[in-house]
């Protein structure tokens, strides 16, 4: 039987969108391992082709968001996930798990603060996919729709100029077509060199099918019209891997 | 002038065996004193209370200590015994005596019993459990509880809240052997968030504004941490609510059938799972209702409850991963009563042994009654085997959770509490059962009667100022602030159609695990009650039912909860309207077949000004949830094509009254409509044929603000304009133009459908009212509506739209 790629979702207290994160991960193809921060090993990540730190409010944030959760991590197993993504591994940040990932220094700096409008917001926002060839976004197509709800996801750096290179050298694999947030360039995901790291703060996994989204009308690009944008992120994720373990 | 301060009658009468305890000698007092020792020890118990208490102790030639005191106020509270539904009520209704043998047992229970022998294995539990299960498919249950949190929110509406939802999610957490939150509902009753300082009456009021929106983040930092959608909401303002606002908070949940029946057995352990015990909380239940005074800082600072959410969310991925183990003999939540009620529920006819020495305090020195009656939050208590203990306590580690053995269930029938090796309660719970029956007295006269039919001379404007009532307008600023989509399971957002943010009736939960879904919804009118009770409790069933069928939900597969709060039971005509109330939630329920699952009462909600006392209006809100059986039956409330035929279910009376409509227009004493409940239900059942048919492209209930605002509202999706003529509308003959645009006559629903398919709709409503009311257009974006050659209405959706959308955005 063919081996299907394992992902490993860790959970922190706080955590709360394991769950539907695990079932999409599953829906595409991986095996999926939930694994509480408590029980964080090195050990625990081989053999592994994914790491997800997905949305929730980690140790409640109620200091910078994602900031106890780093210093967790990094408590905990140091700096294995540079290794492991040096290693070939991807790691995928949704939401907490994007600012998770800015706090450990994984993607290009960068603070995600409280939106300019000061309120959590839950909402559909419409995305330009900047990246089509990052494994994460290969299936999506230009434009596409995703939920988001958080009241931290505001990305601001250092100046207007780091932004800016973001955008124009290719850190920014996502943004948010209209004003969402108040985020610099309008940024909504970030990825690494590597290519092999993402965070974003729109929800994929709540958009796995047709019937997820608001409007009942609303009809799919995708080849199969009953699964919605965030089926087609996690398959190119799933193929992404599956692809590029076949080549080694 | 003396020295020592005169001794409470507390410490009059008691004996310390030791400084955590005491020994109260009442036998001889008389019951003035005993009155005075409740007052004192805030055991909100009354003379006759007492007294029987008395009588118990006489019996058994002892004297009570205060931890059993204690227990025995919270086993008695209104709280947790019902009281005044359990009552004896005399009630008089225009002239004519009637005698109540108790409303509950009257009118929900046996109405629901009735109904569950009629409906085998639909209803698994129903009003022993922290919530009722109704089945979802052979294999899973889904349940729906709610609760009131209005003393705590009025007087710190952001903690007060907050820990209402964090309440509402632990009982779900401990109904059966721990069912999953799924989804949660928020209604709230407010002053208008207009309201000047100069109204307000009295002096440590908080604004309606900052009571809003105090509340409104309470229930969001406490849902979204937890991960739990909130899904389903409603908001209604009233002057009558600027001093005691009411904040309803509740919690769906889904449970694997076979692990709802939970039983405590001999030698089990009991545990105790998540946060410390503190002094915050003590008698939480009765602080609102003592005055200020100088221990005013001690008392509120035990009165005020700390939420924390990510304590209660690692409790939760405890509980839940330890029932998926099959680990879990028993388990409730710690809610009024702490560990007294927690405990004495689970041991109340096994009996066994509570240690309070092993309870984990937030700071030393409790005596034994504060801990053991302690409401501090966050808490569970299960009772297990003991050889489960080492795999609990792995689970507990891995998700960074405490847990506490305190004790053991032993098959003697007492509940045995010690602390410092004495023994500090010793009670036989079942000889607890009976408190006894109060008697209370209820009237209720007819206040409505025919009025003139105002002049409707410019319906358009009239229907743009309904647009800025806060009774109509969006919620979106708050919809925004909660996350209704954390589980990724929410179908039909409260927000929805083509434009994302149109407001729908129902809102529908897919269940990971089943083909099956769950519709939630809510409905409180309490506009109606204030002249006609029996006709808003009929209504309120109507509409919580019409929404569920309307997004989909199998008619034969529902069931509701009843939350009534009102002002002082012992006036006689406050009772009587909520005597008045329950007889038409009863009525509906009944010809419905929509059981009562679990209800919840909130008394004392009224409030001392200059002026006296202001109480509440008698609200009741229904929350009910139902089944929908196929994915492809969910049906929203937004018009989805510009080529597509409206029609209309349901007759239109020529009553105005309870309508907002009537309130803008100051027309007092209207006639309210009555349900006509078998017609009504019919008419749901043909409706669920439609829609199982595919008939249905969109439906949307007739609520406040009556047809035209259902019109416009279905047409915020943006989709198309209407073109609409109520020439053949289904109506009384009397009825004024007025009643059809803005009457709000129950169990009518707005369908769209496809005009092929118009024929076999109306086929279907043979013999039952029902019309075709126009068409969708794309040749404008204008709502028009007509009565034969005169233009009633015609209104630009855009213009209305802006309306409804920043009604209270300026406001939030």
């Amino acid at each position: 039987m063919e081996e299907r790629p394992c992902a490993v979702l860790l959970k922190f207290p706080g955590t709360n969108c394991d769950a539907e994160t695990a079932r999409a991960l599953e829906e595409v193809g991986f095996v999926t391992e939930t694994l509480p921060v408590s029980a964080l090993k090195p050990e625990k990540l081989v053999g592994v082709s994914l790491i997800v730190l997905s949305g929730g409010f980690s140790y409640g944030d109620y200091v910078m968001s994602g900031r106890i959760a780093s210093l967790v991590t990094e408590q905990k197993i140091g700096k294995t996930l540079g290794d492991f993504r040096d290693n070939g591994g991807f790691i995928l940040g949704i939401c907490n798990g994007f600012q998770i990932l800015t706090q450990l220094d994984l993607l290009p700096s960068g603070s995600l603060v409280e939106n300019a409008s000061g309120r959590f917001q839950c909402q559909w926002v419409t995305l330009k996919n900047l990246a089509p060839t990052s494994p994460f976004l290969t299936h999506l197509p230009a434009e596409f729709e995703f939920p988001i709800a958080h009241a931290e996801g505001r990305l601001v750096t250092k100046d207007a100029a780091e932004a800016a290179g973001y955008l124009s050298g290719g850190a920014a694999a996502l943004t948010y077509r209209d004003e969402v947030n108040g985020s610099f360039e309008r940024i909504a995901g970030l990825q690494d060199e590597s290519g092999r790291v993402l965070g974003l703060m729109p929800h994929p996994e709540r958009f796995l099918h047709r019937q997820d989204h608001y409007d009942p009308d609303w009809k799919s690009t995708g080849e199969d019209e009953t699964r919605g944008s965030g089926y087609y992120f996690f398959k190119s994720l799933y193929e992404a891997i599956k692809n590029g373990e076949a080549g080694q | 002038m003396s020295d020592s301060p005169t001794l409470s009658i507390l410490d009059q009468i008691a004996e310390a065996p030791a400084d955590h305890y005491r020994v109260l000698k009442i036998s001889d007092l008389d019951g003035d004193r005993l009155l005075e020792l409740s007052k004192f020890m805030k055991l909100s118990l009354s003379r006759e209370d007492m007294l029987a208490i008395q009588e118990i102790y006489r019996g058994w030639e002892r004297e009570p200590t205060d931890v059993e005191l204690e227990v025995i106020a919270q086993t008695w509270s209104e709280h947790c015994k019902h009281r005044i539904f359990g009552a004896t009520i005399t009630h008089e209704i225009d002239g004519a005596t009637e005698t109540v043998d108790s409303l509950f047992k009257t009118y929900i229970r046996d109405v629901s019993q009735r109904i569950f022998d009629k409906k085998p294995g639909f209803v698994l539990s129903a009003f022993h459990d922290n919530a009722g299960f109704i089945t979802l498919d052979d294999n899973l249950a889904v349940c729906l509880k709610a609760e009131t949190h209005n003393h705590p929110s009025a007087i710190e509406p952001y903690a007060g809240a907050n820990t209402g939802l964090g309440g509402v999610i632990r009982d779900i957490l401990g109904a059966g052997k721990g069912a999953k939150p799924i989804g949660s509902l928020d209604v709230f009753c407010f002053g208008a968030p207009d309201t000047s300082m100069d109204q307000i009456k009295a002096t440590d009021v908080i604004h309606p504004l900052g009571v809003m929106r105090g509340v409104v983040r309470g229930v969001r930092d406490y849902g979204n941490r937890m991960g739990i959608p909130t899904i389903s909401g409603a908001i209604q303002f009233d002057d009558s609510y600027i001093y005691n606002p009411l904040v309803f908070c509740g919690t769906a949940g889904v449970i694997p059938i076979k692990d709802i029946n939970k039983k405590v057995e001999a030698g089990m352990k009991v545990i105790s799972v998540g946060g410390r015990t503190g002094r915050d909380g003590l008698h939480g239940a009765t602080f609102s209702s003592a005055a200020l005074d100088t221990e005013s800082h001690e008392s509120d600072q035990q009165a005020v409850q700390i939420g924390n959410p990510i304590e209660e969310k690692k409790a939760a991925d405890f509980v839940l991963a330890a029932r998926d183990k099959g680990l879990i003999g028993f388990i409730t939540d710690c809610g009024a009563g702490g560990y007294s009620s927690a405990a004495g529920e689970m041991l109340e006819t096994c009996g066994g042994v509570i240690d309070l020495d092993q309870v984990k305090l937030k700071e030393p020195g409790l005596v034994s009654w504060e801990v053991f009656i302690s409401e501090s939050q966050e808490r569970m208590v299960l009772a297990v085997n003991e050889s489960a203990l080492p795999e609990l306590r792995k689970l507990a580690d891995l998700y960074e959770t405490e847990l506490t053995e305190l004790g053991t269930a032993d098959g003697s029938g007492i509940l045995k509490v010690t602390h410092h090796g004495n023994t500090v309660c010793q009670l036989d719970c079942s000889k607890l059962h009976d408190a006894p029956v109060r008697k209370l007295k209820a009237r209720w006269e007819k206040k409505t009667g025919p009025v003139d039919a105002p002049i409707l001379t410019k319906p358009g404007e009239a229907l743009k100022d309904l647009f800025t009532d806060f009774a109509i307008v969006s919620r979106e600023p708050i919809i925004r602030e909660y996350d209704h989509e954390v589980q990724g399971n929410t179908v039909l957002k409260p927000l929805a159609g083509a434009s994302g943010d149109a407001p729908q009736d129902a809102s529908v939960l897919r269940i990971s695990g089943s083909k099956r879904l769950m519709s939630m919804s809510v409905a409180i009118l309490p506009e109606w009650g204030k002249t006609d009770p029996y006709a808003m409790g009929a209504a309120c069933v109507d509409e919580c039912v019409r929404q569920l069928v309307a997004s989909g939900a199998d008619p034969d597969r529902l069931a509701i909860l009843d939350n009534f709060c009102m002002g002082n039971p012992d006036a006689e005509e406050e009772l009587g309207a909520l005597v008045e109330t329950v007889k038409g939630i009863a009525a509906a329920a009944e010809a419905y077949g929509a059981p009562f699952v679990s209800g919840k009462d909130s008394f004392y909600n009224y409030f001392e000004t200059e002026d006296g006392p202001v109480s509440i209006p008698v609200t009741i809100l229904i929350s009910g949830m139902g089944i929908i059986e196929d994915a492809g039956h969910v049906t929203g409330a937004s018009l989805r094509r510009s080529d597509s035929l409206l029609a209309i279910i349901g007759h239109t009376q020529s009553a105005l009254g309870g309508s907002v409509f009537a309130r803008r227009h100051e027309i007092a004493n209207a006639e309210v409509p009555a349900t006509s409940l078998d017609e009504a239900f019919k008419c749901y059942r043909q409706y669920y044929e439609a829609v199982k048919e595919g008939l249905i492209l969109s439906a949307h209930d007739v609520s406040e603000g009556g047809l035209a605002v259902t019109l416009a509202e279905a047409a915020f999706s943006g989709k198309a304009g209407l073109e609409i003529d109520l020439c053949s509308l289904p109506m009384d003959d009397d009825a004024s133009k007025a009643a059809m645009l803005f009457g709000e006559s129950p169990s009518r629903l707005v369908i769209e459908v496809a005009p092929e398919n118009l024929q076999k709709v109306a086929t279907l409503f043979e013999g039952l009212p029902f019309a075709a009311l126009g068409r969708a257009t794309s040749s404008h974006t204008n709502l028009v509506v007509e009565w034969g050659k005169e233009t009633l209405i015609n209104e630009s959706l855009t213009d209305l739209k802006s309306l409804w959308k920043n009604g209270l955005a300026q406001y939030y």
